[in-house]
């Protein structure tokens, strides 16, 4: 399709967007260098660099970069590629590299803020090149609250705060529910990938009208297997199952915040709790570290998931960030971190690894059917004379608005609307 | 022993690939951990997430789920072989026997995708088996994937 010529706005209209932007290579190729290559991306936590040299990969869209913690503590992000002949320069995950990171062809090794601390056999290249100016491409980087996020665009692009807007509070509500005010990332994570466009996963989360519909059979399993155990035997994961059958009245009640830049979020409505000697030694831990009244506060938001747009969801309650890496136009991974509270029992932590088992393993009940919906989708999206696809639901229902953010039943698709009114915005400006 | 453990790890793995699902249940112990980890180096599953980390609760939910028509993930329903080498008993005691085998589980979903519809699983598994009054139950069954930290697609049917 020759959509390269077209202008990406036409594709998105008020209450409806074109199949294509799910299905065409053209528009991938585009998002990467427009959306991603713009917005601000969620890479690492600062617990998982503690020392000077440690690393981790990640990507930025396509490209993968690494982060790494300098001799003088801050973090910088450059691109994972030697800038001699483009070799690959780390090709573990995480790892430790206090010399610098070296390429294994010819040696050429960088340091962390990509600037070139070594070429080999230097004397072939004196008056021929000038290691200053191989250094490698440095990553805007900035954070909140140990949250590291890294921009493409450079100075080109806003502050990390003026990003994050209204949405900086359920990054918050993330840190302040630890009764010391550390968090920790957990060592594991937990990862699914499925063959269709990265959007659908934005599209999906937060859709509360699909659970009854493309999860009853776990809703209806559930349900069999309680009443075989009884109801106040319900292990966790079992009771998220059971929480994507409420009748969609519930969902209606609730609200859907949608911001600027795509970003969205809905209420809380798994509800679950600790064991009663957890919530109380959680509670009174954080009652000392925060004083009664914010305490109370922190406890009583309650928020389902977050998705700050484009690339990662945030559910604070359970500590688990997963962020999303566009693969190809048809390829999509998920990974999954969990985090633990520092000071708090271990009970909230094991909280959290259920919850994100729950909602990011491939064999999760729940995550194997959206999957295959994501799929099914894609091949539906392929052919026939239908190019437009509705994303009207709820359009005429928005409860309030101001230039912060926009208040909506929780059943409406006000978060879609909101991700691609982001999406033309970003895929609109060709400079 | 290490006959009545080969019969046993066979018919638990014979059990999953003929959908038996509440005879393959009857094998464990009420209080059993049916576990996937993402890395060979979890002790234990409260360390991180999980593949799979089922009690006999959620292991009943979801063998009930994929005898469900509308379970979409698994329709239409993944047919698969087990094929076990190397058993051999690491550890036995008054109270338990665990065992550990080489498994590679053959998967098969008629998505019409040609040959994505085809997948293996491969690994090592470790059943911790308990002395009952009948008999030997599992008590865990771990399976350490050789590719435990990777990316997987849509798991319907346990390994």
């Amino acid at each position: 399709m020759a959509t390269r010529a077209l202008d990406p706005r036409s594709l998105v209209r008020e209450g409806e967007v074109h199949r294509s932007v799910y299905t065409d290579p053209d528009i991938f190729t585009l998002e990467m260098e427009r959306v991603f290559g713009r917005a601000w991306l969620y890479l690492a936590h600062d617990s998982e660099l503690p020392e000077p040299g440690d690393y981790v990969v990640r990507h930025m869209g396509t490209q993968a970069v690494i982060l790494t913690r300098g001799k003088d503590g801050a973090i910088e992000t450059i691109f994972n590629r030697c800038t001699h002949r483009g070799a690959t320069l780390c090709a573990f995950d995480k790892g430790s590299a206090p010399h610098g990171h070296q390429c294994p062809y010819h040696g050429w090794t960088f340091n962390a803020d990509g600037t070139v601390r070594f070429v080999s056999h230097p004397t072939n290249y004196s008056g021929v090149l000038d290691p200053a100016d191989y250094a490698i491409r440095r990553v805007r980087t900035e954070s909140y609250r140990g949250f590291v996020f890294g921009n493409l665009a450079g100075d080109d692009g806003p502050a990390l705060l003026d990003f994050l807007g209204h949405m900086k509070s359920t990054i918050d509500d993330l840190v302040d529910r630890s009764p010391t005010g550390q968090i920790e990332v957990g060592k594991y994570q937990l990862r699914h990938y499925y063959r269709a466009n990265w959007k659908m996963t934005f599209e999906n989360l937060n859709d509360t009208i699909h659970p009854g519909f493309a999860h009853s059979a776990s809703v209806v399993s559930a349900k069999a297997v309680v009443a075989d155990v009884g109801a106040d035997k319900v292990v966790p994961t079992v009771g998220m199952m059971l929480a994507n059958g409420k009748p969609i009245q519930f969902f209606q009640d609730i609200d859907m915040v949608t911001t600027p830049g795509g970003h969205s979020y809905i209420g809380g409505h798994m509800g679950a709790g600790y064991t009663p000697d957890t919530a109380d030694e959680y509670t009174r831990g954080l009652i000392a570290h925060h004083g009664e009244e914010k305490a109370r506060e922190v406890l009583s938001l309650d928020r389902h998931l977050m998705l700050l747009y484009p690339s990662s969801f945030w559910h604070a309650r359970y500590q688990t960030i997963r962020i999303m890496r566009p693969v190809r136009h048809d390829l999509t991974e998920m990974i999954g971190f969990t985090f633990r509270l520092v000071g708090a029992p271990e009970e909230t932590h094991v909280n959290a690894i259920e919850y994100c088992t729950g909602a990011n393993s491939a064999a999760s009940p729940v995550i194997a059917d959206d999957l295959e919906i994501y799929e099914r989708c894609l091949l539906g999206n392929q052919y026939g004379p239908r190019e437009w696809i509705p994303m009207s639901r709820g359009i005429r229902e928005d409860r309030a608005r101001d230039n912060a953010l926009t208040r909506s039943p929780a059943t409406s698709e006000a978060f879609i609307r909101n991700q691609f009114a982001a999406w033309s915005d970003y895929m609109g400006r060709a400079t | 022993m290490i006959e009545i453990v080969r019969e046993l790890i066979e018919r638990e793995a014979g059990l999953l690939d003929d959908r038996h699902y509440e005879e393959w249940l009857a094998m464990f112990t009420p209080d059993c951990l049916y576990w996937v980890p993402v890395s060979p180096d979890m002790a234990g599953p409260r360390e991180g997430p999980s593949h799979f980390r089922d009690d006999r609760q959620i292991m009943a939910v979801r063998t009930h789920r994929l005898a469900n028509p509308r379970a979409f993930g698994a329709e239409p329903s993944p047919r698969t072989v087990h094929v076990i080498s190397g058993i051999r008993i690491e550890r036995e005691d008054a109270d338990e026997v665990v065992a550990v085998s080489s498994q590679i589980m053959l998967e098969y979903r008629n998505r019409d995708r040609f040959e994505d519809d085809q997948r293996l699983f491969g690994g090592r598994v470790r059943h911790r088996f308990r002395r009952t009054g009948g008999g030997l139950l599992i008590a865990e069954k771990r399976v350490d994937l050789i590719n435990a930290n990777a990316a997987f697609n849509a798991m319907a049917a346990p390994l």
